[in-house]
């Protein structure tokens, strides 16, 4: 009974912690990626992915990716949307490394950032000088 | 009482106490055993890194980025071998190394899933990182912002003194779950220990309650809520009656109250009675319900010669005299009459102090009810008149060796020559004026200080009786001989004296109703052994009973001086002594008339036969014997 209690306390806790950590996360690098648009239009290929950016400021989530601002992808290749495109997985991103701008992805426990120098010069994307760290010449 | 709850709530917090401190050790013992297991596992990853590093170094030369890079055989076959250590403790083992930028990349990365590939970027806390990087000094991290990991041990990998990399473990939060499985049964003896010593608390809790409860239902009166007598006995072991004053508080008139209201009215009195005197008395001081419409309020006082009883007292007969008690829509009003002993600690015990604050409430009945009457305000007067000395005039008499003896001749009739003396004590006063005792006796009756009188008087009478060789007689109450302390006196006395002894009489007075006769007997009988006679004084006045003789081992009868006084002129007085004359004859006891004051009482007395004659006629009682 305790070990239920446990289980069904922590796993929301737990849950709630990476969901937080993301949106804090993909809040900034949203951000940083356009800083000029008041409102950023965003769409996922991943459904729940689609909750994190709910509860982001100045986001909003859109059903077509040709209106899409920001383009979240989990598995989806060969987007022709002109979105700024970013990766789930540093799998998709390295199959998508010409045309994704960066990724977000967890490994080994750990938060990772990551973003292409050649894609953002496409975008015309100058980051931060917080987010410079995180920018990759090649993968 | 409050000894009790004092002890339960020592019991009490004692078991809190205990509980805490076996809590508190618990949580010690756990975090022991977090930190042992703790360290086993710290012990083993310290292991591995040091079998990764020696490995490294085996197969790398110099420079493990290059090496690895241009070896992926090598890349590959090292991290099968780092694979086989990855378990679910050790969740993930890697090795980074530093680019120019002071970015960290793989070297090597043993994981079975979510692995990278070589020079892949991860970000991690440069700056702990790159502390064990400059140092060259292991280090373990504790992976609070990190939800899947709880520790990180970093060992750096060294070559030529320079760190090219670091060997990462990273323990899996399974870990501390896994011990606290461990030690969880462990956990569960003392959460069962903790609810069993719970339940015996509120057992404990629940029984002391009760206790108290039956304890204080059987020390209180339930109709007055003051204490009640099973109290008293228990208080009268404990009291240190130095502290207190007592009073004594009867209800006047209560009898007409039930006969006239019924006894439902006479409850209602008696609880109002006792809320008012609770209400007017201290916290300190002690309510009793003493008997049916009788109270007992020990007052503590603050000073030895403090006069509060006596205002608090005062302060209650006014409080009552001026309340009205409604009870089924009839007014009753009501008076008290209270009676004080303002200095116990002077009485041979507290139920003597009683006994007196008693008879004080009897006198404020005789003098018409409604009043307060203490020693004080009894003596005041007399005190200030000189009509009766205090308690502390006949201690100063004693230290001052101004109690003393007179004597007065007892003759034989037939012979008129002297016999014996009958000792009377006196006091000097420090004029050398004498002061009878009737004047003094009263005011240490029950008291210490009487006891000392005794002892006195009866060294003199020894004195005499050795310098003189003459009969002596000494007076002496029944209740004297009832008292342990004054009959130890008198056998102490005795057997100092013992071959002055049998020219001892003691002279028992008549006018106290004895009591408790089995007793009375037993110990004149043991007096009588050392040859001492007994004589009853005064016989034919106070409680004369004939039964005396046939309980009593009596030597002597003095006939009180009430029927001797008029004996020529009053013939009941003649015919009553006349009796009592042939009545002794019969039982072979020796009979003295007293109070013989002129010849014609002194020819009468022949006339009746009566052996021995005493009086002013024959001699007046002197300080010295003839």
């Amino acid at each position: 009974m305790k070990k239920i209690i446990f289980i069904l306390l922590l796993v929301p806790l737990l849950f709630a912690s990476d969901i937080k950590t993301e949106q804090k996360i993909y809040g900034l690098i949203i951000h940083a990626l356009l800083p000029q648009k008041a409102e950023i239009k965003v769409w996922s290929d991943n459904q729940s992915q689609k909750e994190i950016f709910r509860l982001i400021q100045g986001v909003k989530c859109v059903e077509n990716p040709n209106d899409a601002d920001f383009l979240l992808l989990s598995k989806r290749k060969n987007l022709t949307a002109k979105g700024i495109k970013f990766a789930t997985n540093i799998q998709l991103l390295e199959a998508e490394k010409d045309s994704i701008v960066g990724g977000f992805f967890w490994q080994k426990g750990r938060p990772n950032i990551l973003f292409l120098r050649k894609n953002l010069k496409k975008h015309n994307i100058n980051l931060p000088e917080s987010m410079q760290e995180y920018i990759e010449d090649e993968l | 009482m409050k000894h009790v709850k004092k002890l339960y709530s020592f019991i009490f917090f004692s078991i809190v106490l205990a509980i805490a401190y076996l809590f508190i050790s618990t949580a010690q013992i756990q975090q022991t055993l977090n930190k042992n297991v703790e360290n086993i596992f710290i012990q083993g990853a310290k292991s591995f890194a040091e079998n990764i590093n020696t490995q490294i170094k085996t197969v790398i030369k110099a420079d493990p980025y290059k090496e690895l890079k241009e070896n992926p055989a090598l890349q590959k076959r090292m991290e099968h071998a780092l694979s086989i250590i990855v378990n679910d403790t050790f969740k993930y083992i890697f090795v980074l190394y530093r680019d120019s930028n002071g970015n960290y990349r793989y070297l090597l990365d043993g994981s079975k899933e979510d692995k990278a590939r070589f020079n892949q970027r991860l970000s991690i806390d440069k700056k702990l990182w790159s502390s064990v990087y400059d140092t060259k000094v292991p280090l373990i991290i504790n992976q609070k912002e990190l939800d899947n990991l709880w520790i990180t041990y970093l060992k750096p990998v060294i070559f030529d003194d320079k760190t090219v990399a670091i060997i990462a473990i990273d323990f899996s939060t399974q870990l501390p779950q896994n011990i606290y499985n461990a030690i969880e049964p462990l956990n569960k003896i003392f959460i069962y220990i903790f609810i069993a010593i719970g339940i015996l608390i509120i057992i404990l809790v629940y029984q002391s309650m009760r206790s108290i409860k039956i304890k204080k239902e059987s020390i209180t009166d339930p109709l007055t809520k003051a204490y009640n007598r099973n109290y008293l006995r228990d208080l009268l072991n404990n009291i240190n009656i130095t502290k207190y004053q007592i009073m004594m508080l009867d209800i006047d008139h209560f009898k007409q109250v039930n006969d006239n209201y019924g006894h439902k009215a006479g409850d209602y009195i008696l609880a109002s009675t006792a809320k008012i005197i609770q209400n007017e008395i201290r916290d300190d001081d002690i309510l009793i319900r003493f008997g049916g419409e009788e109270f007992l309020v020990f007052i503590k006082k603050s000073s030895i010669n403090s006069n509060l009883a006596y205002n608090i007292g005062q302060r209650i007969r006014k409080k009552i005299e001026a309340s009205y008690f409604y009870y089924e829509d009839k007014e009753l009003q009501i008076t008290v009459s209270i009676g004080i002993s303002c200095q116990p600690e002077h009485f041979k015990s507290v139920s003597l102090a009683i006994k007196y604050a008693d008879e004080m409430l009897y006198r404020a009945k005789r003098e018409g009810r409604n009043q307060v009457v203490s020693e004080i305000t009894e003596n005041t007067a007399a005190l200030e008149g000189g009509e009766i000395k205090s308690i502390n005039d006949v201690k100063s008499a004693l230290e001052d060796n101004r109690i003393i003896c007179f004597f007065q001749a007892i003759y034989n009739t037939k012979s008129a020559t002297i016999i014996k003396y009958e000792a009377l004590v006196r006091m000097r006063e420090k004029d050398n004026s004498i002061i009878p005792p009737i004047k003094f006796l009263e005011s240490i009756m029950y008291t210490n200080v009487y006891n000392d009188l005794t002892k006195c008087v009866l060294e003199s009478v020894f004195t005499q009786i050795k310098e003189k060789k003459i009969q002596i007689s000494t007076n002496l109450n029944f209740s004297d001989i009832l008292d342990n302390k004054i009959f130890n006196l008198i056998i102490t006395e005795l057997d100092a004296h013992k071959e002055l002894s049998s020219w001892l009489i003691i002279e028992l007075l008549e006018y106290e109703l004895i009591e408790e006769i089995t007793i009375i007997q037993s110990r004149l009988l043991q007096i009588k052994e050392y040859g001492v006679k007994i004589a009853i004084d005064d016989f034919g006045s106070g409680y004369s009973n004939y039964t005396i003789f046939k309980l009593l081992p009596i030597d002597i009868l003095k006939i009180d001086g009430s029927l001797i006084k008029d004996i020529d002129t009053s013939e009941t007085s003649y015919k009553i002594t006349h009796s009592i004359t042939l009545l002794a004859k019969e039982l072979g006891i020796t009979t003295v008339a007293e109070f013989v004051h002129s010849k014609e009482v002194l020819e009468t007395v022949k006339t009746l036969q009566i052996d021995e004659v005493q009086g002013f006629y024959l001699a007046k009682p002197s300080e010295k014997i003839l």
